[in-house]
């Protein structure tokens, strides 16, 4: 159905896929996997008709093809499912499942009854429970991504592309999603499924492909292929070799960042926890957990709705992020390119932005000064660049979260939360991250990690703490410390009920 | 109302408060009005209110549908200045010119705004700047054209601004109508849900393979053609054309579409809200007008009502 | 890893772009654009026109200076052109002799101030958007000066303001010292002050700046604050220029400090420019406007050309990825 053969595409300044191969059949679920920054969602958006490849070859339903615009590819019968998901918020649900594909009357004007008669049908066999008129704005995040689901379901696809499908996710749902994946296969859909989760892809797919780096590793039947086998393939090393040892056994750390009761509006419920000196401590859940938003409310990032925070002992009343930067306390976001980087700025002015009184003289940047600190941290965290003056927006992933890492562990010398600290970022620079936040740790500062792979949570933490649904779920230290026993902790269900198969987020 | 929105109720009554407060100061107004002086409350008065919101309307309706897209057309003005001097300037007191006159201009107007339009989509920069730029250039054009007011039209030809039907005057009467056709057109026409999709989300919009490009095309084409409307029914008001008949326009046009509860980042809102914003402010102007407050005060008025109904719409600030 | 003679060539200041052109290519254009115009107009050279253009720069270039602090902060200010024909109106306010300098000076300021507060508050802390909360700014300041005015003003402009607004010594205007001197300070402070960086860093990304630690809502407010203090001063010189006021004094002064700046390469969606390249955006654009005088054009396609320039520059500088 679907040919790749050595596309390529590079970004200003970062190749991202180079010679890429990968071929679809009709009727099969061919699952594509690979760590971050593999170059999966360039290969997605290029099958989508959003890029337009440097070099390759695209064949559809066996002709050569070149899409111009996205239009081209869906015309053609490819749907995508992005990870980030397509929903037009001021829409309703049922408008947004037949945006594009409109039920008309005899007249040819869009028939609203209809739209909403048949939203409503698609939704039921599907099996949730969804409201087809209200905003889709006002939906949960697992109602929004299964809407988009449904969108699928609209009209006749060749090409099913699902990027990341069950992020958000329960165990239900996904089962939902696999039946139907199920009933498009054997109508001799194309399935293209690209997930962290292996457990899923040993589940449902036929064949996988893996990438690492933006190039093609191999392409397997599901059958010919285990678990560890494929880790490593995406790895490219084994995994023992990638993660620091961890802190030695014996007395825990002092509790340098303490915080009760935090609650932030519709994310966290009356969250408490504990970040101790000299130690990773891994913050746990699914995507939607509200994770981010608990070490961002204790950040002062977020307005918390109640809730205390103690950093060193002292209570710190009324936190904004000047004041717990002034304690000591730093955050390397998850979105760099939102949160993180100052885009337009160099690597000197990057590395001091969190603490501009360390280079101000008289009210002046002492440029001189700047430069100087920014080549001792060039050297001291490997990055790779021309220099102090070079600009961040030129620069890798994992080059750029050095840089960040290099501007909060200058300043941040008590508590340093990071949010997805290897996301985007090649494997060689995240064993480098790896390195780096076991050294501060070593150098007795607190770090609090949010992730959501598994092996990183299991390979980094000496302590980790699970949220459901906005609340604390459970703690985990030492030994207990297994993908296992988070994933329970991360899923079971509060009312008591049996816990299903439920998995964590990738 | 409610055949127009199958919105559960609970989420229309909250997108809509805006234009229920609108209503509401109407009302307040009126009954204000009918205080203070007995003349406000004369048929004749209430016409004229009517009659005087007319331009307004028409300039505002394209206005509406651009800022829907998450766009704006700040070359109003200046069309309606171009269009208004060429009218008069062209017929030059000529009944035969009429018609043939009335539908060029209508046409340029359709051409203009095709020409934002396609600039928008070409150079991919905001439409701001575009119609900023489209708006510069026609101001220069029309001076060129004529430094003062050009031509004339025929007595006959203010029968559109002063005319009556049933009692009723002409434009008023034609602004319902048309209203309710693009209300129509929004809500049933395919092209019309899209532009709503475009204005929430126009890289979604992108992604989805919905056609932006003719969404574009369609709301400053539409803009342009209301901006010939709204200029033949000035001129027909005035008796003549001249460069700075659109002057405030831009601004103006904008006034109402921000108070009738249109969001300016898109996506949300619709053209009732905005007639009800162009009655409010006409309403507003008459009232002032029979409490004698100068129309510098007037200015200062309008100024006002934009900056609280921006800050009243906007929507709940993110704070990460 | 570093190569260290590599780094040290890279001394430079802190701003980088990919997309930033070479910084000769406005020079470079500036003087093509005069020597053209001096081969097609000989006139256009001599030094009373050299002298006229210089004393019309400094006006424009003292509001692109503001207007460059707004911009980089992700705004746009169209209250300039109020703000400017107010403190020109409070020159003739007075008595018209320089006994009056002070108390014009500081009131002006203080409305040029009073503005930039009015358009902060509403940007930041209402989210309105700069363009329409610098709108009806700028339309409630024409009210209130319209009521002020009764129409029309009257009234001289102080000797001194005219001095500085029209005056030249040794063929150098006396405003364009004045502007020289803004131009510096202000050049520093953008550049080269902590308050500068932070002007970046917000204009850049506000989120961003929010989670350094920066108050992004006060250097944005602040931003508004010095565009309307160098409207009031720019009115003043204006009004020492045309010696005449009346209610539109710098009429078209917000759409063509706009687009200096943008010309200047400072982008529309902020964190990028300098004052610099603003300034030469202001010359371009004087010279371009003298030149269609010079060559015997239609004035009128001044406007013209400004809003070719508006776009085309845009289209260079601030494509959006739609």
């Amino acid at each position: 159905m679907l040919n790749l053969s050595g596309i390529s595409k590079s970004f200003i300044g970062v190749q991202a896929l180079s010679g890429i191969n990968l071929d679809v059949r009709a009727g099969e679920i061919h699952a594509l996997v690979g760590e971050n920054g593999a170059g999966k969602s360039t290969t997605i958006k290029i099958v989508a008709g959003v890029y337009k490849p440097d070099a390759g070859q695209m064949e559809f339903e066996g002709k050569p093809v070149q899409w111009a615009r996205p239009a081209d590819a869906k015309n053609a019968g490819i749907h995508v499912i992005y990870q980030e998901f397509v929903l037009f918020p001021h829409l309703t649900v049922a408008e947004n499942i037949y945006l594009g594909h409109e039920r008309r009357n005899r007249f040819g004007f869009v028939d609203h009854a209809r739209t909403r008669q048949d939203a409503s049908d698609l939704l039921r066999k599907l099996g949730v429970d969804i409201d087809p008129q209200i905003l889709v704005s006002e939906l949960t995040v697992a109602d929004q991504q299964m809407v988009e689901i449904s969108k699928a379901l609209v009209h006749k696809v060749k090409l099913l592309i699902l990027d990341e499908p069950t992020a958000v996710i329960s165990g239900r749902e996904a089962d939902l999603l696999f039946a139907r994946l199920a009933a498009l296969k054997a109508e001799g859909v194309a399935i293209l499924y690209v997930s962290h989760r292996l457990e899923e892809i040993f589940q449902i797919a036929d064949r996988v492909t893996v990438f690492k780096d933006g190039a093609h590793v191999a392409t397997k039947d599901i059958g010919d292929v285990t678990r560890d086998r494929l880790i490593s393939m995406m790895v490219g090393r084994d995994l023992k070799d990638i993660f620091p040892p961890k802190k030695p056994k014996g007395e825990p750390g002092k509790v340098v960042l303490k915080a009760e009761n935090v609650s932030v509006e519709g994310r966290v419920r009356n969250a408490g926890i504990e970040v101790r000196a000299g130690e990773i401590t891994a913050l746990a859940g699914l995507v939607g957990a509200g994770r981010t938003e608990l070490a961002m409310g204790i950040f002062g990032g977020l307005p918390m709705s109640s809730g205390s925070v103690w950093i060193d002992g002292e209570k710190v009343d009324a936190i904004t992020p000047a004041t717990a930067i002034s304690k000591g306390v730093g955050f390397v976001t998850e979105d760099r390119k939102g949160q993180g980087l100052a885009m337009f700025l160099d690597v000197a002015a990057n590395i001091s932005a969190a603490n501009l009184s360390a280079v101000t003289r008289n009210g002046l940047i002492d440029r001189r000064l700047e430069n100087e600190i920014a080549r001792k941290e060039i050297d001291n965290y490997r990055v790779v660049c021309r220099g102090p003056a070079t600009s961040v927006a030129t620069m890798s992933g994992g080059n750029q979260q050095k840089v960040i890492v290099a501007r909060w562990a200058r300043t941040s010398r008590k508590v340093l939360i990071l949010d997805e600290p290897t996301r985007g970022v090649d494997v060689g620079a995240k064993t480098e991250i790896y390195r780096i936040m076991r050294g501060l740790a070593g150098e007795g500062i607190a770090i609090l990690m949010i992730s959501s792979e598994l092996p990183e949570v299991v390979g980094m933490s000496d302590r980790v703490v699970v949220m459901r649904e906005g609340a604390i779920s459970g703690e985990l230290t030492g030994a207990n410390i297994s993908e296992e026993a988070i994933m329970s902790l991360a899923t079971q269900h509060p009312t008591g009920k049996v816990p299903t198969a439920e998995v964590l987020a990738q | 109302m409610t055949a127009l929105a199958p919105i559960r109720l609970s989420s229309r009554l909250r997108a809509n408060q805006g234009v229920l407060v609108v209503a509401a100061l109407l009302v307040i107004l009126l009954i204000f009005g009918a205080f203070i002086s007995d003349r406000f409350r004369t048929t004749s008065n209430i016409l004229n209110i009517f009659e005087q919101s007319t331009g307004l309307a028409l300039v505002s309706l394209g206005q509406t549908l651009a800022i829907l897209t998450g766009g704006i057309d700040l070359s109003v003005g200046s069309m309606i200045s171009l269009l208004s001097t060429l009218t008069s300037g062209l017929i030059a007191g000529k009944v035969s010119m009429v018609l043939p006159v009335a539908i060029g201009i209508l046409l340029l107007g359709l051409l203009i705004g095709i020409c934002n339009g396609l600039l928008i989509i070409w150079l991919r920069v905001h439409p701001l700047i575009v119609t900023l730029g489209m708006s510069a250039v026609l101001q220069g054009i029309v001076l060129l054209y004529s430094l003062g007011p050009a031509g004339s039209v025929p007595p006959s030809f203010n029968f559109l601004a002063y005319g009556k039907v049933l009692g009723l005057p002409i434009g008023a009467v034609f602004i319902l109508v048309l209203f309710l056709l693009v209300a129509l057109f929004l809500r049933y026409a395919r092209l019309g849900r899209y532009i709503y999709a475009v204005g929430d989300d126009e890289v979604g919009a992108r992604l989805m393979g919905l056609p932006r490009a003719r969404v574009m095309l369609t709301v400053y084409g539409f803009s342009g053609f209301c901006c010939g409307l709204a200029a033949i029914y000035l001129t027909s008001r005035f008796s003549v054309g001249q460069p700075y008949t659109g002057l405030n326009y831009t601004l103006a046009s904008i006034t109402p579409v921000v108070v009738g509860g249109t969001l300016l980042s898109g996506g949300k809102g619709g053209v009732f809200g905005t007639l009800l914003g162009v009655y409010l402010i006409s309403l507003l102007n008459n009232v002032l007008n029979f409490m004698d407050v100068s129309t510098h005060y007037q200015l200062i008025a309008q100024g006002l009502i934009v900056i609280a109904a921006v800050s009243i719409y906007v929507e709940k600030k993110k704070r990460v | 890893m570093v190569d260290v003679s590599q780094a040290r060539a890279t001394e430079g200041p802190a701003i980088s772009m990919k997309s930033r052109l070479s910084p000769y290519a406005l020079p470079m254009f500036l003087i093509a654009l005069i020597a053209v115009s001096g081969i097609v107009s000989p006139a256009f050279l001599s030094t009373s026109n050299i002298s006229n253009m210089l004393l019309q720069v400094a006006p424009l270039g003292i509001v692109v200076i503001g207007q460059a602090f707004v911009i980089i902060l992700r705004g746009l200010d169209l209250s300039v052109s109020s703000v400017m024909a107010t403190a020109a109106v409070i020159a003739t306010g007075f008595s018209g002799q320089n006994s009056d300098v002070l108390s014009i000076l500081l009131i002006a300021l203080g409305i040029g101030i009073a503005t930039g507060l009015v358009n902060g508050w509403l940007v930041t802390k209402r989210s309105v958007s700069p363009f329409l909360a610098t709108l009806a700014t700028m339309i409630v300041l024409q009210g209130f000066r319209f009521a002020y005015t009764q129409g029309a003003p009257s009234g001289n402009v102080p000797p001194l303001f005219r001095l500085i607004g029209s005056a030249t010594w040794h063929g150098v205007p006396y405003n364009m010292m004045l502007l020289v001197v803004l131009a510096i300070v202000f050049g520093v402070v953008l550049a080269k002050s902590r308050f500068g960086r932070e002007v970046y860093i917000t204009g850049g990304n506000p989120t961003t700046a929010r989670l350094l630690g920066i108050n992004a809502d006060r250097v944005t407010i602040i931003g508004y604050v010095i565009s309307g203090a160098l409207a009031a001063i720019a009115g003043l010189v204006l009004s020492g220029y045309v010696g005449i006021v009346d209610n539109w004094v710098g009429r078209g002064f917000e759409l063509d400090s706009i687009v200096a700046a943008v010309m200047g390469g400072i982008s529309l969606s902020g964190g990028q420019g300098g004052i610099l390249g603003g300034l030469f955006g202001a010359a371009i654009l004087v010279v371009v406007f003298n030149a269609v005088l010079l060559f015997g054009l239609p004035v009128q396609l001044q406007i013209i050309i400004k809003g070719l320039v508006i776009v085309l520059a845009a289209a260079f500088y601030v494509r959006r990825r739609i």
